[in-house]
């Protein structure tokens, strides 16, 4: 119900967006139509609404019509509703009176050769987002201190780099590793493609670095227990063989990484004639035996099929790479490959690549269907250019087996609450716009805790994670959206928890007042997802400009 | 904003006031942008369609979907499946329907305020602890023991409804809102005996030897 104390003044700018809006709608039928919506006081077309113009029009209408709710009839708020927002702002509207309805991407895009539905869609949009507009209440923003800690958890190469580049910033880190000594995966290296840097070194210095810090605490045989609070306010339980310590944290990063695979039962695994890629890493390391004249890579072992349908992405390169140091060390031996597809991304492996077939590793496709059957001292495979099967004589088989999720990734998620994958990965905010946040602020992630990586990537990833890390913790303070949860009926709080176990930020718990035991939002932990304003039996719990009342004027106004 | 936004009490609104089919389309489990939002949304509009089924709407007019924002395909192809569904139903209370306008919007009713009240809601809310973790004493159930209770509970609350429904509109005995509601009239005596316990019901005056009631005046 809109409030009748005050006078609802509602202004509608209805963007043509170029060609993309005006060339498919039309817009002098959807300004004399908005004109004549309920409190509707201004409507105004635009070229672009958000052009310097378009924004200067939006700021003199708020003043001189004296308008109290904007909506604007454009592109998608996912780009531009921050824009509009801050405008409104600027010219002393509260940036929650304002409401954006996206007549582009759902409806001129797709109605190009509709324009009379298109249309009429877009009246209904309008009609809808003006109604709700009616309803908007004013927001202030969130803000809430940012303790200038960093918890990193796993020593790998992820998490090294990812406290080095915190810590050299002048950041407090507190690095969790679960075993006894840093290093993670690099420990059990060779050496790196394609600059062929000793992995051994590599993690020799990074461990000097990170134990030699002022500014890095590390725990090594630890784990973490208990998070408790949100972004900024993390309070922390790490168990060690001393005991328990509690830290105050203000953000998390999650560089856990991952294991290879163990192909029990696979291709007669054994550990020493029949091997894995990441075991030849350590004959490498130690020396081949002079012995060894063939060698057979079996590449997808254990990955692309039924029950784990990725591609580990890094495998591939890693066989390359190892095949042509057994031709380096043993110059007479000869090497083939059997692959499904290779995956060679980037330039430099696609010269890797060529690289060893001039140096005369041989490549062989085989057919998951038929795939290669290994014996005592020969492969049997399928060769499709021949048409015939072939048998490789073998002194060692290495099987290229994929990266898979860390042991307790499960664990960790539920204690952070954040997503993992079907396949056992950390799921990041979004692949391409966040793909080192979670979608929980204040959480980050890198390496292969999200996905195979290589070296390479995964010291590229904890950079990265590590920058992300640093904008709250610069800023010492974060603002949040206020579109979450609310109290708004606290005497029909029963304080039963209801909510509380379904929330999945974590963003709920019931407290003692002065009225019995009551709901409390933690503003700061919360996403505004709804989930418990549409479970509360006593709708005692609403969403800031989405509550009950706005979606049921949107309803209304749809079916007007 | 996430589906587990989505209120089944507006979802029974939105049919009442008119709506003819409504979609609910999420993320693919394990994908959600809100950690485990499409999961409630998935067991609330479950909920709902068996409550619809009951009350003599076809179900189908709604659904819950899955696709995700990289997939325009995906969802055209949803969206038109589901289009044509309703075309096929046809309009709310007729042909599509078991029980038919303007009955259906009495019943429709009904079960906004089933779905606003409180016995459905904890139950649904509960779902995940009792299927996974168990209630207080640590007893487990399965899908199809939690099914059965839905079940149970949506017929007991539809009729409970129903009857406050009929006691709205005027005071009338067992017999009559059993004949009414076509309801064993031991079933209504045992509603309305409940009411009367909770204060919802209240006797009006006895006709001859039968007790007629009424809705209980609220007291502020």
């Amino acid at each position: 119900m809109p409030d009748k104390k005050e006078d609802i003044r509602i202004g509608v700018f209805l963007c043509h967006c170029g060609s993309n809006i005006a060339g498919y709608l039309d817009m002098e039928e959807l300004e004399e139509f908005s004109r004549k919506l309920p409190h509707v006081t201004f409507v105004l077309r635009n070229l672009y609404t958000c052009s310097e113009g378009g924004i200067n029009e939006i700021k003199k209408a708020i003043e001189e019509q004296n308008l109290n709710r904007v909506v604007v009839a454009s592109c998608t708020p996912r780009t531009h509703e921050p824009l509009f927002r801050s405008s409104c702002g600027e010219a002393g509207l509260n940036p929650y009176l304002f409401e954006m309805v996206n007549i582009r991407d759902q409806c001129s895009w797709v109605h190009m050769k509709e324009q009379e539905a298109g249309t009429t869609k877009a009246k209904d949009l309008i009609r809808m987002g003006v109604a709700k507009a009616a309803l908007l209440e004013p927001q202030e923003p969130i803000m809430s201190e940012v303790q200038r800690r960093a918890l990193v958890l796993g020593g790998g190469i992820a998490g090294m780099t990812a406290s080095l580049a915190l810590a050299n910033r002048g950041y407090e880190v507190v690095l969790i590793e679960k075993e006894e000594s840093l290093g993670g995966m690099l420990n059990n290296l060779n050496k790196l493609s394609p600059t062929m840097t000793d992995a051994g070194a590599l993690a020799d210095e990074k461990i000097k670095a990170v134990t030699g810090h002022v500014n890095i605490t590390v725990f090594t045989k630890a784990k973490v227990t208990e998070v408790r609070g949100f972004i900024g306010k993390y309070n922390v339980d790490i168990e060690t063989e001393s005991g328990v310590t509690t830290i105050d944290i203000g953000v998390i990063v999650v560089s856990t990484g991952g294991r290879a695979f163990v192909p029990e039962g696979l291709y007669g695994y054994d550990g020493k004639r029949v091997v894995t890629q990441l075991e030849m890493e350590k004959l490498l390391k130690d020396g081949l035996d002079t012995d060894i004249k063939n060698v057979v890579m079996i590449q997808c072992v254990g990955s692309r099929n039924e029950e784990r349908p990725y591609c580990s992405r890094i495998c591939c390169q890693t066989a390359v790479k190892n095949a042509m140091l057994i031709r380096e060390q043993n110059p007479d031996s000869k090497v083939s490959i059997l692959y499904r597809d290779m995956q060679m991304y980037g330039v430099e492996n696609e010269e890797m690549f060529r690289d060893s077939k001039a140096k005369g590793v041989r490549y062989i496709n085989y057919d998951p269907a038929n795939p290669p059957q290994v014996e005592f001292d020969k492969v049997r495979v399928y060769h499709p250019l021949f048409g015939r099967d072939m048998d490789l004589p073998v002194d060692l088989v290495v099987l290229s087996t994929p990266v898979v999720s860390q042991e307790g990734a499960e664990e960790i998620s539920q204690l952070l609450r954040v997503p993992i994958d079907e396949n056992g990965f950390f799921l990041e905010g979004h692949v391409k716009l966040k793909p080192l946040d979670f979608a929980t602020d204040g959480i980050f992630l890198c390496g292969s805790a999200r996905f195979p990586a290589n070296i390479r990537e995964t010291v590229a990833q904890g950079l990265g994670a590590a920058s992300r890390a640093s904008i709250p913790l610069a800023k010492g303070s974060i603002v949040v959206e206020p579109i979450i949860s609310v109290l708004a009926d606290e005497d029909a709080c029963r304080g039963c928890g209801l909510c509380v176990a379904l929330c999945p930020y974590g963003a709920l718990e019931v407290r003692t007042t002065e009225k019995g035991r009551k709901v409390h939002v933690i503003d700061v932990a919360c996403k505004g997802c709804g989930v418990c304003a549409a479970t509360c039996y006593q709708h005692a719990l609403s969403i800031n400009s989405f509550t009950d009342n706005q979606i049921e004027a949107q309803l209304e106004a749809f079916l007007d | 904003m996430c589906t587990g936004r989505v209120d089944p009490a507006l979802v029974a609104k939105a049919f009442k006031k008119g709506i003819d089919g409504l979609m609910v389309v999420g993320c693919y489990f394990g994908d959600c942008h809100y950690i485990t939002g499409n999961h409630q949304a998935k067991a609330k509009m479950d909920m709902t369609r068996k409550l619809f089924k009951f009350i003599g709407l076809n179900e189908d007019r709604l659904a819950f979907r899955q696709c995700s924002s990289g997939e325009a395909s995906v969802f055209v192809e949803l969206v038109s499946e589901f289009d044509q569904k309703i075309l096929d139903i046809g309009p709310l209370g007729g042909d599509g329907d078991t029980v038919k306008a303007p009955e259906i919007f009495k019943k429709l009713e009904a079960a906004e305020a089933v779905l606003a009240g409180e016995k459905i809601r904890w139950i649904i809310g509960k779902r995940t602890p009792f299927l996974e973790t168990g209630n207080m004493y640590g007893e487990v159930f399965t899908e199809h023991e939690f099914n059965r209770a839905i079940d149970m509970i949506i017929v007991e609350e539809m009729e409970v409804q129903e009857i406050l429904a009929r006691l709205k509109e005027t005071a009338r005995s067992v017999k009559d809102l059993a004949n009414d509601l076509t309801i064993p009239p031991a079933r209504v005596f045992r509603y309305i005996s409940a009411l009367k316990r909770k204060g919802m019901v209240a006797l009006d005056t006895v006709a001859g030897q039968t007790p007629i009631f009424q809705i209980a005046r609220q007291e502020v």
